[in-house]
């Protein structure tokens, strides 16, 4: 988080980059994104996590539903499903019902997640299904070329709100932590080296862990969430903050002016897996023949 | 179908919401089959849980197995004579109306059944409240009083009877099966000291039939049995009726064998992980219906293009909208067959009777993984709810689900093709854990790689991909796209009919030979992709072709005129009931005549 001293040369750059073996998690296809969109950090950022947490790229999947932040699966080379406008996480719920062992990342914009898949958030962290959901928020419909979002700033002027946007935004990390989220965090995607940590411990949770985004469309949002804005804003967790304390948490997710980056919320608690073994292993006691 | 020395009865509970009436029904078809006779039977209850509403339990119970219920049931028994009043000319001459000498509220002149029952219908008044009360201490054992009387007046051996009512009530304890077997004891007593004049007799079941190898199942109980049977590992699905039953017995069985059901948070989300399971290698269903269905459309298309095996089973009722969630209707036709946008094909089929819900259900895993497809399995109400007795063949049990072709080996630095255009239109599937072969599917048109292409060649070739590769299931293997009954070579009158309606049509159709009518009758259980050559090969035998379906638009007539470009005569009624037997004659007998 501090501006580099030390000036950067790029082929000391491109070999650090091509030793650090995380080129292994790019796919081959270019990133279809605008030349400075914010979300080319975060496909960096997963495969840092990857990398430094040593996945198995057959042993994880990324979902991501529709939009220019659900394009993601395709710039990784793991397995990847690309759904439907706001369904990542049904999706997603279901290829981690059927298996276990993989390692199942959800991405997809803020329109997807918290306007047409709005529903289904919330019983994604009820359950605690045991995946990671990467929430790209730029305040914006990139894909269809800029339009409001629900999570679009008071007074932003797009091409369906003409006469600026009257609607407020919603609070999505207050929002999982009603939900019951069990892991909660906050990135920016103009810090590219705690997003990365950030993500690998969003991996590393056991449960559904939730990390918000906060990235600039740079194409369709020349005024409210810029870089420049963004980064006046954003500020670091307060120190002391109790990450296990959700009253806490929820004070601090009612600040949206000023933005905290970090570990908001988490929680131990079983998984929707755990709750299966634990129902087949009732359902088998009661059937299973009396011995004696 | 009868001769006079088979069994062939109907017989119908009616009372009020609250009175046994199900239950007693429940008792009865299951004693009369564990006693070898073959049974058919069909439950009409209210939406409200509480309150008044109107419940029947009608059965017909015969010899050799029957196709659907009759118009004329040869007993009617009234546990509620507000509500049974209007079935008592439903009995035929000579049938027996049992009825509540002692009606427990004082009755307005005429709603009593004694002033209803026909001249040559022989009436019977029991005071089954008094009998309950000196037999159990209290009224609530009416329902069981009435069976007994039903066992003692037919005739009916009361041991499979006993046998019933302690499983069915052994969980309440043993005071509550003492009482309902002193119940049931009451009323078989009661009618054996009744002298008998009516002419229902039964005849001993067939020699054939060894009792233990025939089970009763209702049509969504022989979905769960088929889903079980096919390994199904996850399920996931919403409550609606006529579906839920199926989601109910899977919640109870599948995490006996270490399986999952999720309940979700609508059809979107139950389609979804459906389709998600499909792809992370899981056998995965959900259970819906129409309304579901409509929200499932979207889901269906991603399922198609992702080339993703997933079933759906969807019960039909009464629409468009909520419509008549508690009445049966084969009006779904359409959603299932075009429901989503694009040029979304996928398989279809609807089993006709319950033994036909078994194996529909084990075959569509087959062929959803077969043809990485989803498939969609027609029922509807009065298919869903209805019981039969049924006989699973041991061998029937094979299904043959290793349908996956192997995985080509990759040289080093190949891509894997996850839609590699191949001979058959099928592609080698890798799913997520497979090593090597990570590859992303995508709703968005793709090529071989699953990399997004618009171009005009890519999409043209995977249409063609997605739509040829379903042709093979029509010779899918052990399974009748269509089977012909009745007469063989030319025929003046030739039935066409999908789904639960079948049954009446075979019923009318054996009615028809009876009267000399040249007949004969399709039963058509793929509807996509459709089997144009055996349609065309029936109607090439037709001098008339009559196509009876419970709708209003003749969505199945419509299909065939669609597909064939042939007249076919349509008898589509929406009368939210099984169609009457006797209209399908009607028609058979006119077109025979015109
Ligand atoms: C059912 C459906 N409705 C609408 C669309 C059109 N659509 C595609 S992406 C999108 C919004 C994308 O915004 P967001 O989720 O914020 O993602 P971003 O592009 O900003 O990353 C819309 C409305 C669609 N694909 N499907
Ligand atoms: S439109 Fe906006 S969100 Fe989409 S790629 Fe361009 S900058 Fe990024
Ligand atoms: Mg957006």
């Amino acid at each position: 988080m501090s501006i580099p001293i030390k000036p950067v040369f790029v082929d000391e750059k491109l070999r650090e980059v091509q030793e650090s073996g995380r080129l292994a998690y790019r796919s081959h296809a270019l990133p279809t994104w605008c030349p400075g969109c914010g979300y080319f950090a975060i496909v960096e950022g997963l495969t840092h996590a990857c990398n430094a947490m040593n996945l198995p790229r057959d042993q994880t999947a990324v979902v991501s539903g529709i939009g220019c932040s659900s394009r993601f699966p395709f710039f990784v080379d793991l397995y990847g499903f690309h759904t439907l406008h706001g369904r990542a996480l049904p999706v997603a719920t279901g290829i981690k019902t059927a298996n276990d062992r993989l390692t199942v990342i959800a991405v997809g914009g803020d329109g997807d997640g918290f306007a047409i898949g709005g529903g289904h958030i919330a019983h994604a962290a009820k359950r605690n299904v045991d995946i990671t959901y990467l929430l790209f928020d730029n305040g914006i419909y990139g894909l269809t070329k800029g339009q409001t979002s629900p999570t679009s700033a008071v007074g932003l002027r797009t091409s369906t709100s003409p006469f600026d946007n009257p609607e407020r935004p919603l609070n999505p990390l207050l929002m999982l932590l009603s939900y019951g989220v069990s892991w909660l965090g906050q990135a920016y995607a103009g810090r590219p080296d705690h997003l990365r940590g950030m993500i690998a411990d969003a991996i590393a949770h056991r449960g559904f862990s939730y990390l918000h985004i906060l990235s600039p469309c740079v194409t369709f949002d020349k005024t409210s969430r810029t870089y420049v804005n963004l980064g006046l804003q954003v500020r670091e967790i307060p120190e002391g903050h109790d990450p296990t304390d959700l009253m806490a948490a929820m004070r601090l997710a009612q600040d949206t002016d000023q933005p905290a980056l970090g570990l908001f919320y988490h929680q131990k608690r079983p998984t929707l897996g755990d709750t299966f073994d634990e129902i087949a292993a009732r359902a088998r006691a009661k059937t299973a023949p009396a011995t004696d | 179908m009868t001769t006079m020395s088979k069994t062939d009865i109907q017989i119908a509970i009616c009372g009020s919401a609250g009175d046994g009436t199900i239950a007693a029904g429940d008792i009865l078809r299951n004693a009369v089959a564990a006693a070898g006779y073959r049974v058919i039977g069909f439950d009409v209850y209210p939406p409200e849980i509480r309150g008044f509403g109107k419940c029947i339990s009608r059965l017909r119970i015969s010899t050799d197995q029957s196709y659907s219920l009759k118009r004329h049931s040869d007993v009617l028994l009234s546990l509620d004579d507000s509500q049974a009043l209007p079935h008592a000319g439903e009995v035929r001459d000579m049938g027996a109306v049992i009825f509540e000498s002692q009606p427990i509220a004082p009755c307005q002149e005429g709603e009593h059944m004694s002033a209803r029952v026909l001249p040559g219908q022989i009436p019977y008044a029991f005071s089954m409240r008094e009998l309950s009360q000196q037999a159990t201490g209290g009224g609530r054992a009416r329902n069981l009083v009435a069976l007994g009387i039903i066992a003692g007046l037919l005739g009916l051996t009361p041991d499979p009877f006993r046998a019933i009512i302690a499983r069915k009530f052994g969980k309440q304890g043993p005071e509550i099966v003492a009482r309902s077997l002193a119940g049931f004891q009451a009323g078989f007593d009661g009618a054996t000291r009744t002298f008998k004049l009516d002419d229902v007799f039964f005849s001993p079941p067939g020699q054939a039939d060894t009792a233990q190898r025939v089970i009763m199942l209702s049509g969504n109980a022989a979905v769960a049995r088929g889903c079980l049977d096919a390994e199904l590992d996850t399920f996931f699905g919403y409550p609606i009726t006529p579906a839920t039953s199926i989601m109910e017995r899977l919640a109870a069985e599948l995490p006996k064998h270490g399986r999952r059901l999720l309940q979700t948070e609508d059809e979107i989300a139950a389609i979804a992980a459906t389709i998600g399971a499909g792809y992370a290698g899981a056998r995965a269903a959900t259970a819906t219906s129409g309304p579901g269905l409509a929200l499932m459309s979207e889901m269906l298309g991603l399922a198609t293009i992702t080339e993703t095996p997933c079933v759906v089973f969807v019960s039909q009722r009464g629409g468009p909208s909520t419509g008549m969630p508690t009445k049966t209707e084969q009006s779904d036709l359409n959603a299932a067959l075009y429901g989503s946008p694009g040029d979304a094909c996928r398989i279809v089929i609807a089993p006709t009777n319950v033994e036909g819900c078994y194996r529909c259900a084990g075959k569509a895993f087959e062929m959803a993984e077969r043809y990485q497809t989803p498939v969609i399995v027609l029922l509807d109400l009065y298919l869903s709810n209805r019981y039969e007795t049924v006989t699973l063949d041991e061998s029937d049990h094979a299904f043959v689900l290793d349908a996956n072709k192997p995985l080509p080996r990759l040289e080093p630095g190949e891509t894997y093709r996850r839609y590699a255009l191949t001979e058959d239109g099928v592609s080698p599937r890798a799913v997520p854990g497979d090593a090597g072969h990570m590859h992303v599917i995508t709703g968005l048109e793709h090529n071989e790689l699953g990399r997004p292409d618009d171009s005009e060649t890519m999409h043209a070739a995977m249409s063609r991909k997605r739509h040829d590769k379903l042709q093979a299931a029509l010779r899918h293997p052990e399974f009748a796209v269509t089977r012909r009954f009745g007469a063989t070579g030319r025929v003046k009158v030739g039935l066409l009919a999908w789904g639960s309606t079948f049954g009446e049509c075979l019923e009318a159709m054996f009615m028809a030979q009876a009267q000399n009518i040249p007949c004969a009758a399709l039963k058509v259980v793929m509807l996509s992709p459709f089997p144009v050559r055996e349609v065309a090969s029936f109607m090439d035998d037709c001098d008339q072709v009559l196509v009876p379906e419970i709708n209003h638009e003749g969505q199945f007539a419509q299909l065939v005129q669609g597909t064939l470009a042939r007249p076919v005569t349509r008898l589509s009624r929406v009368p939210g009931s099984p169609m009457p037997v006797e209209l399908i004659l009607n028609e058979i007998r006119r077109l025979a005549q015109g």
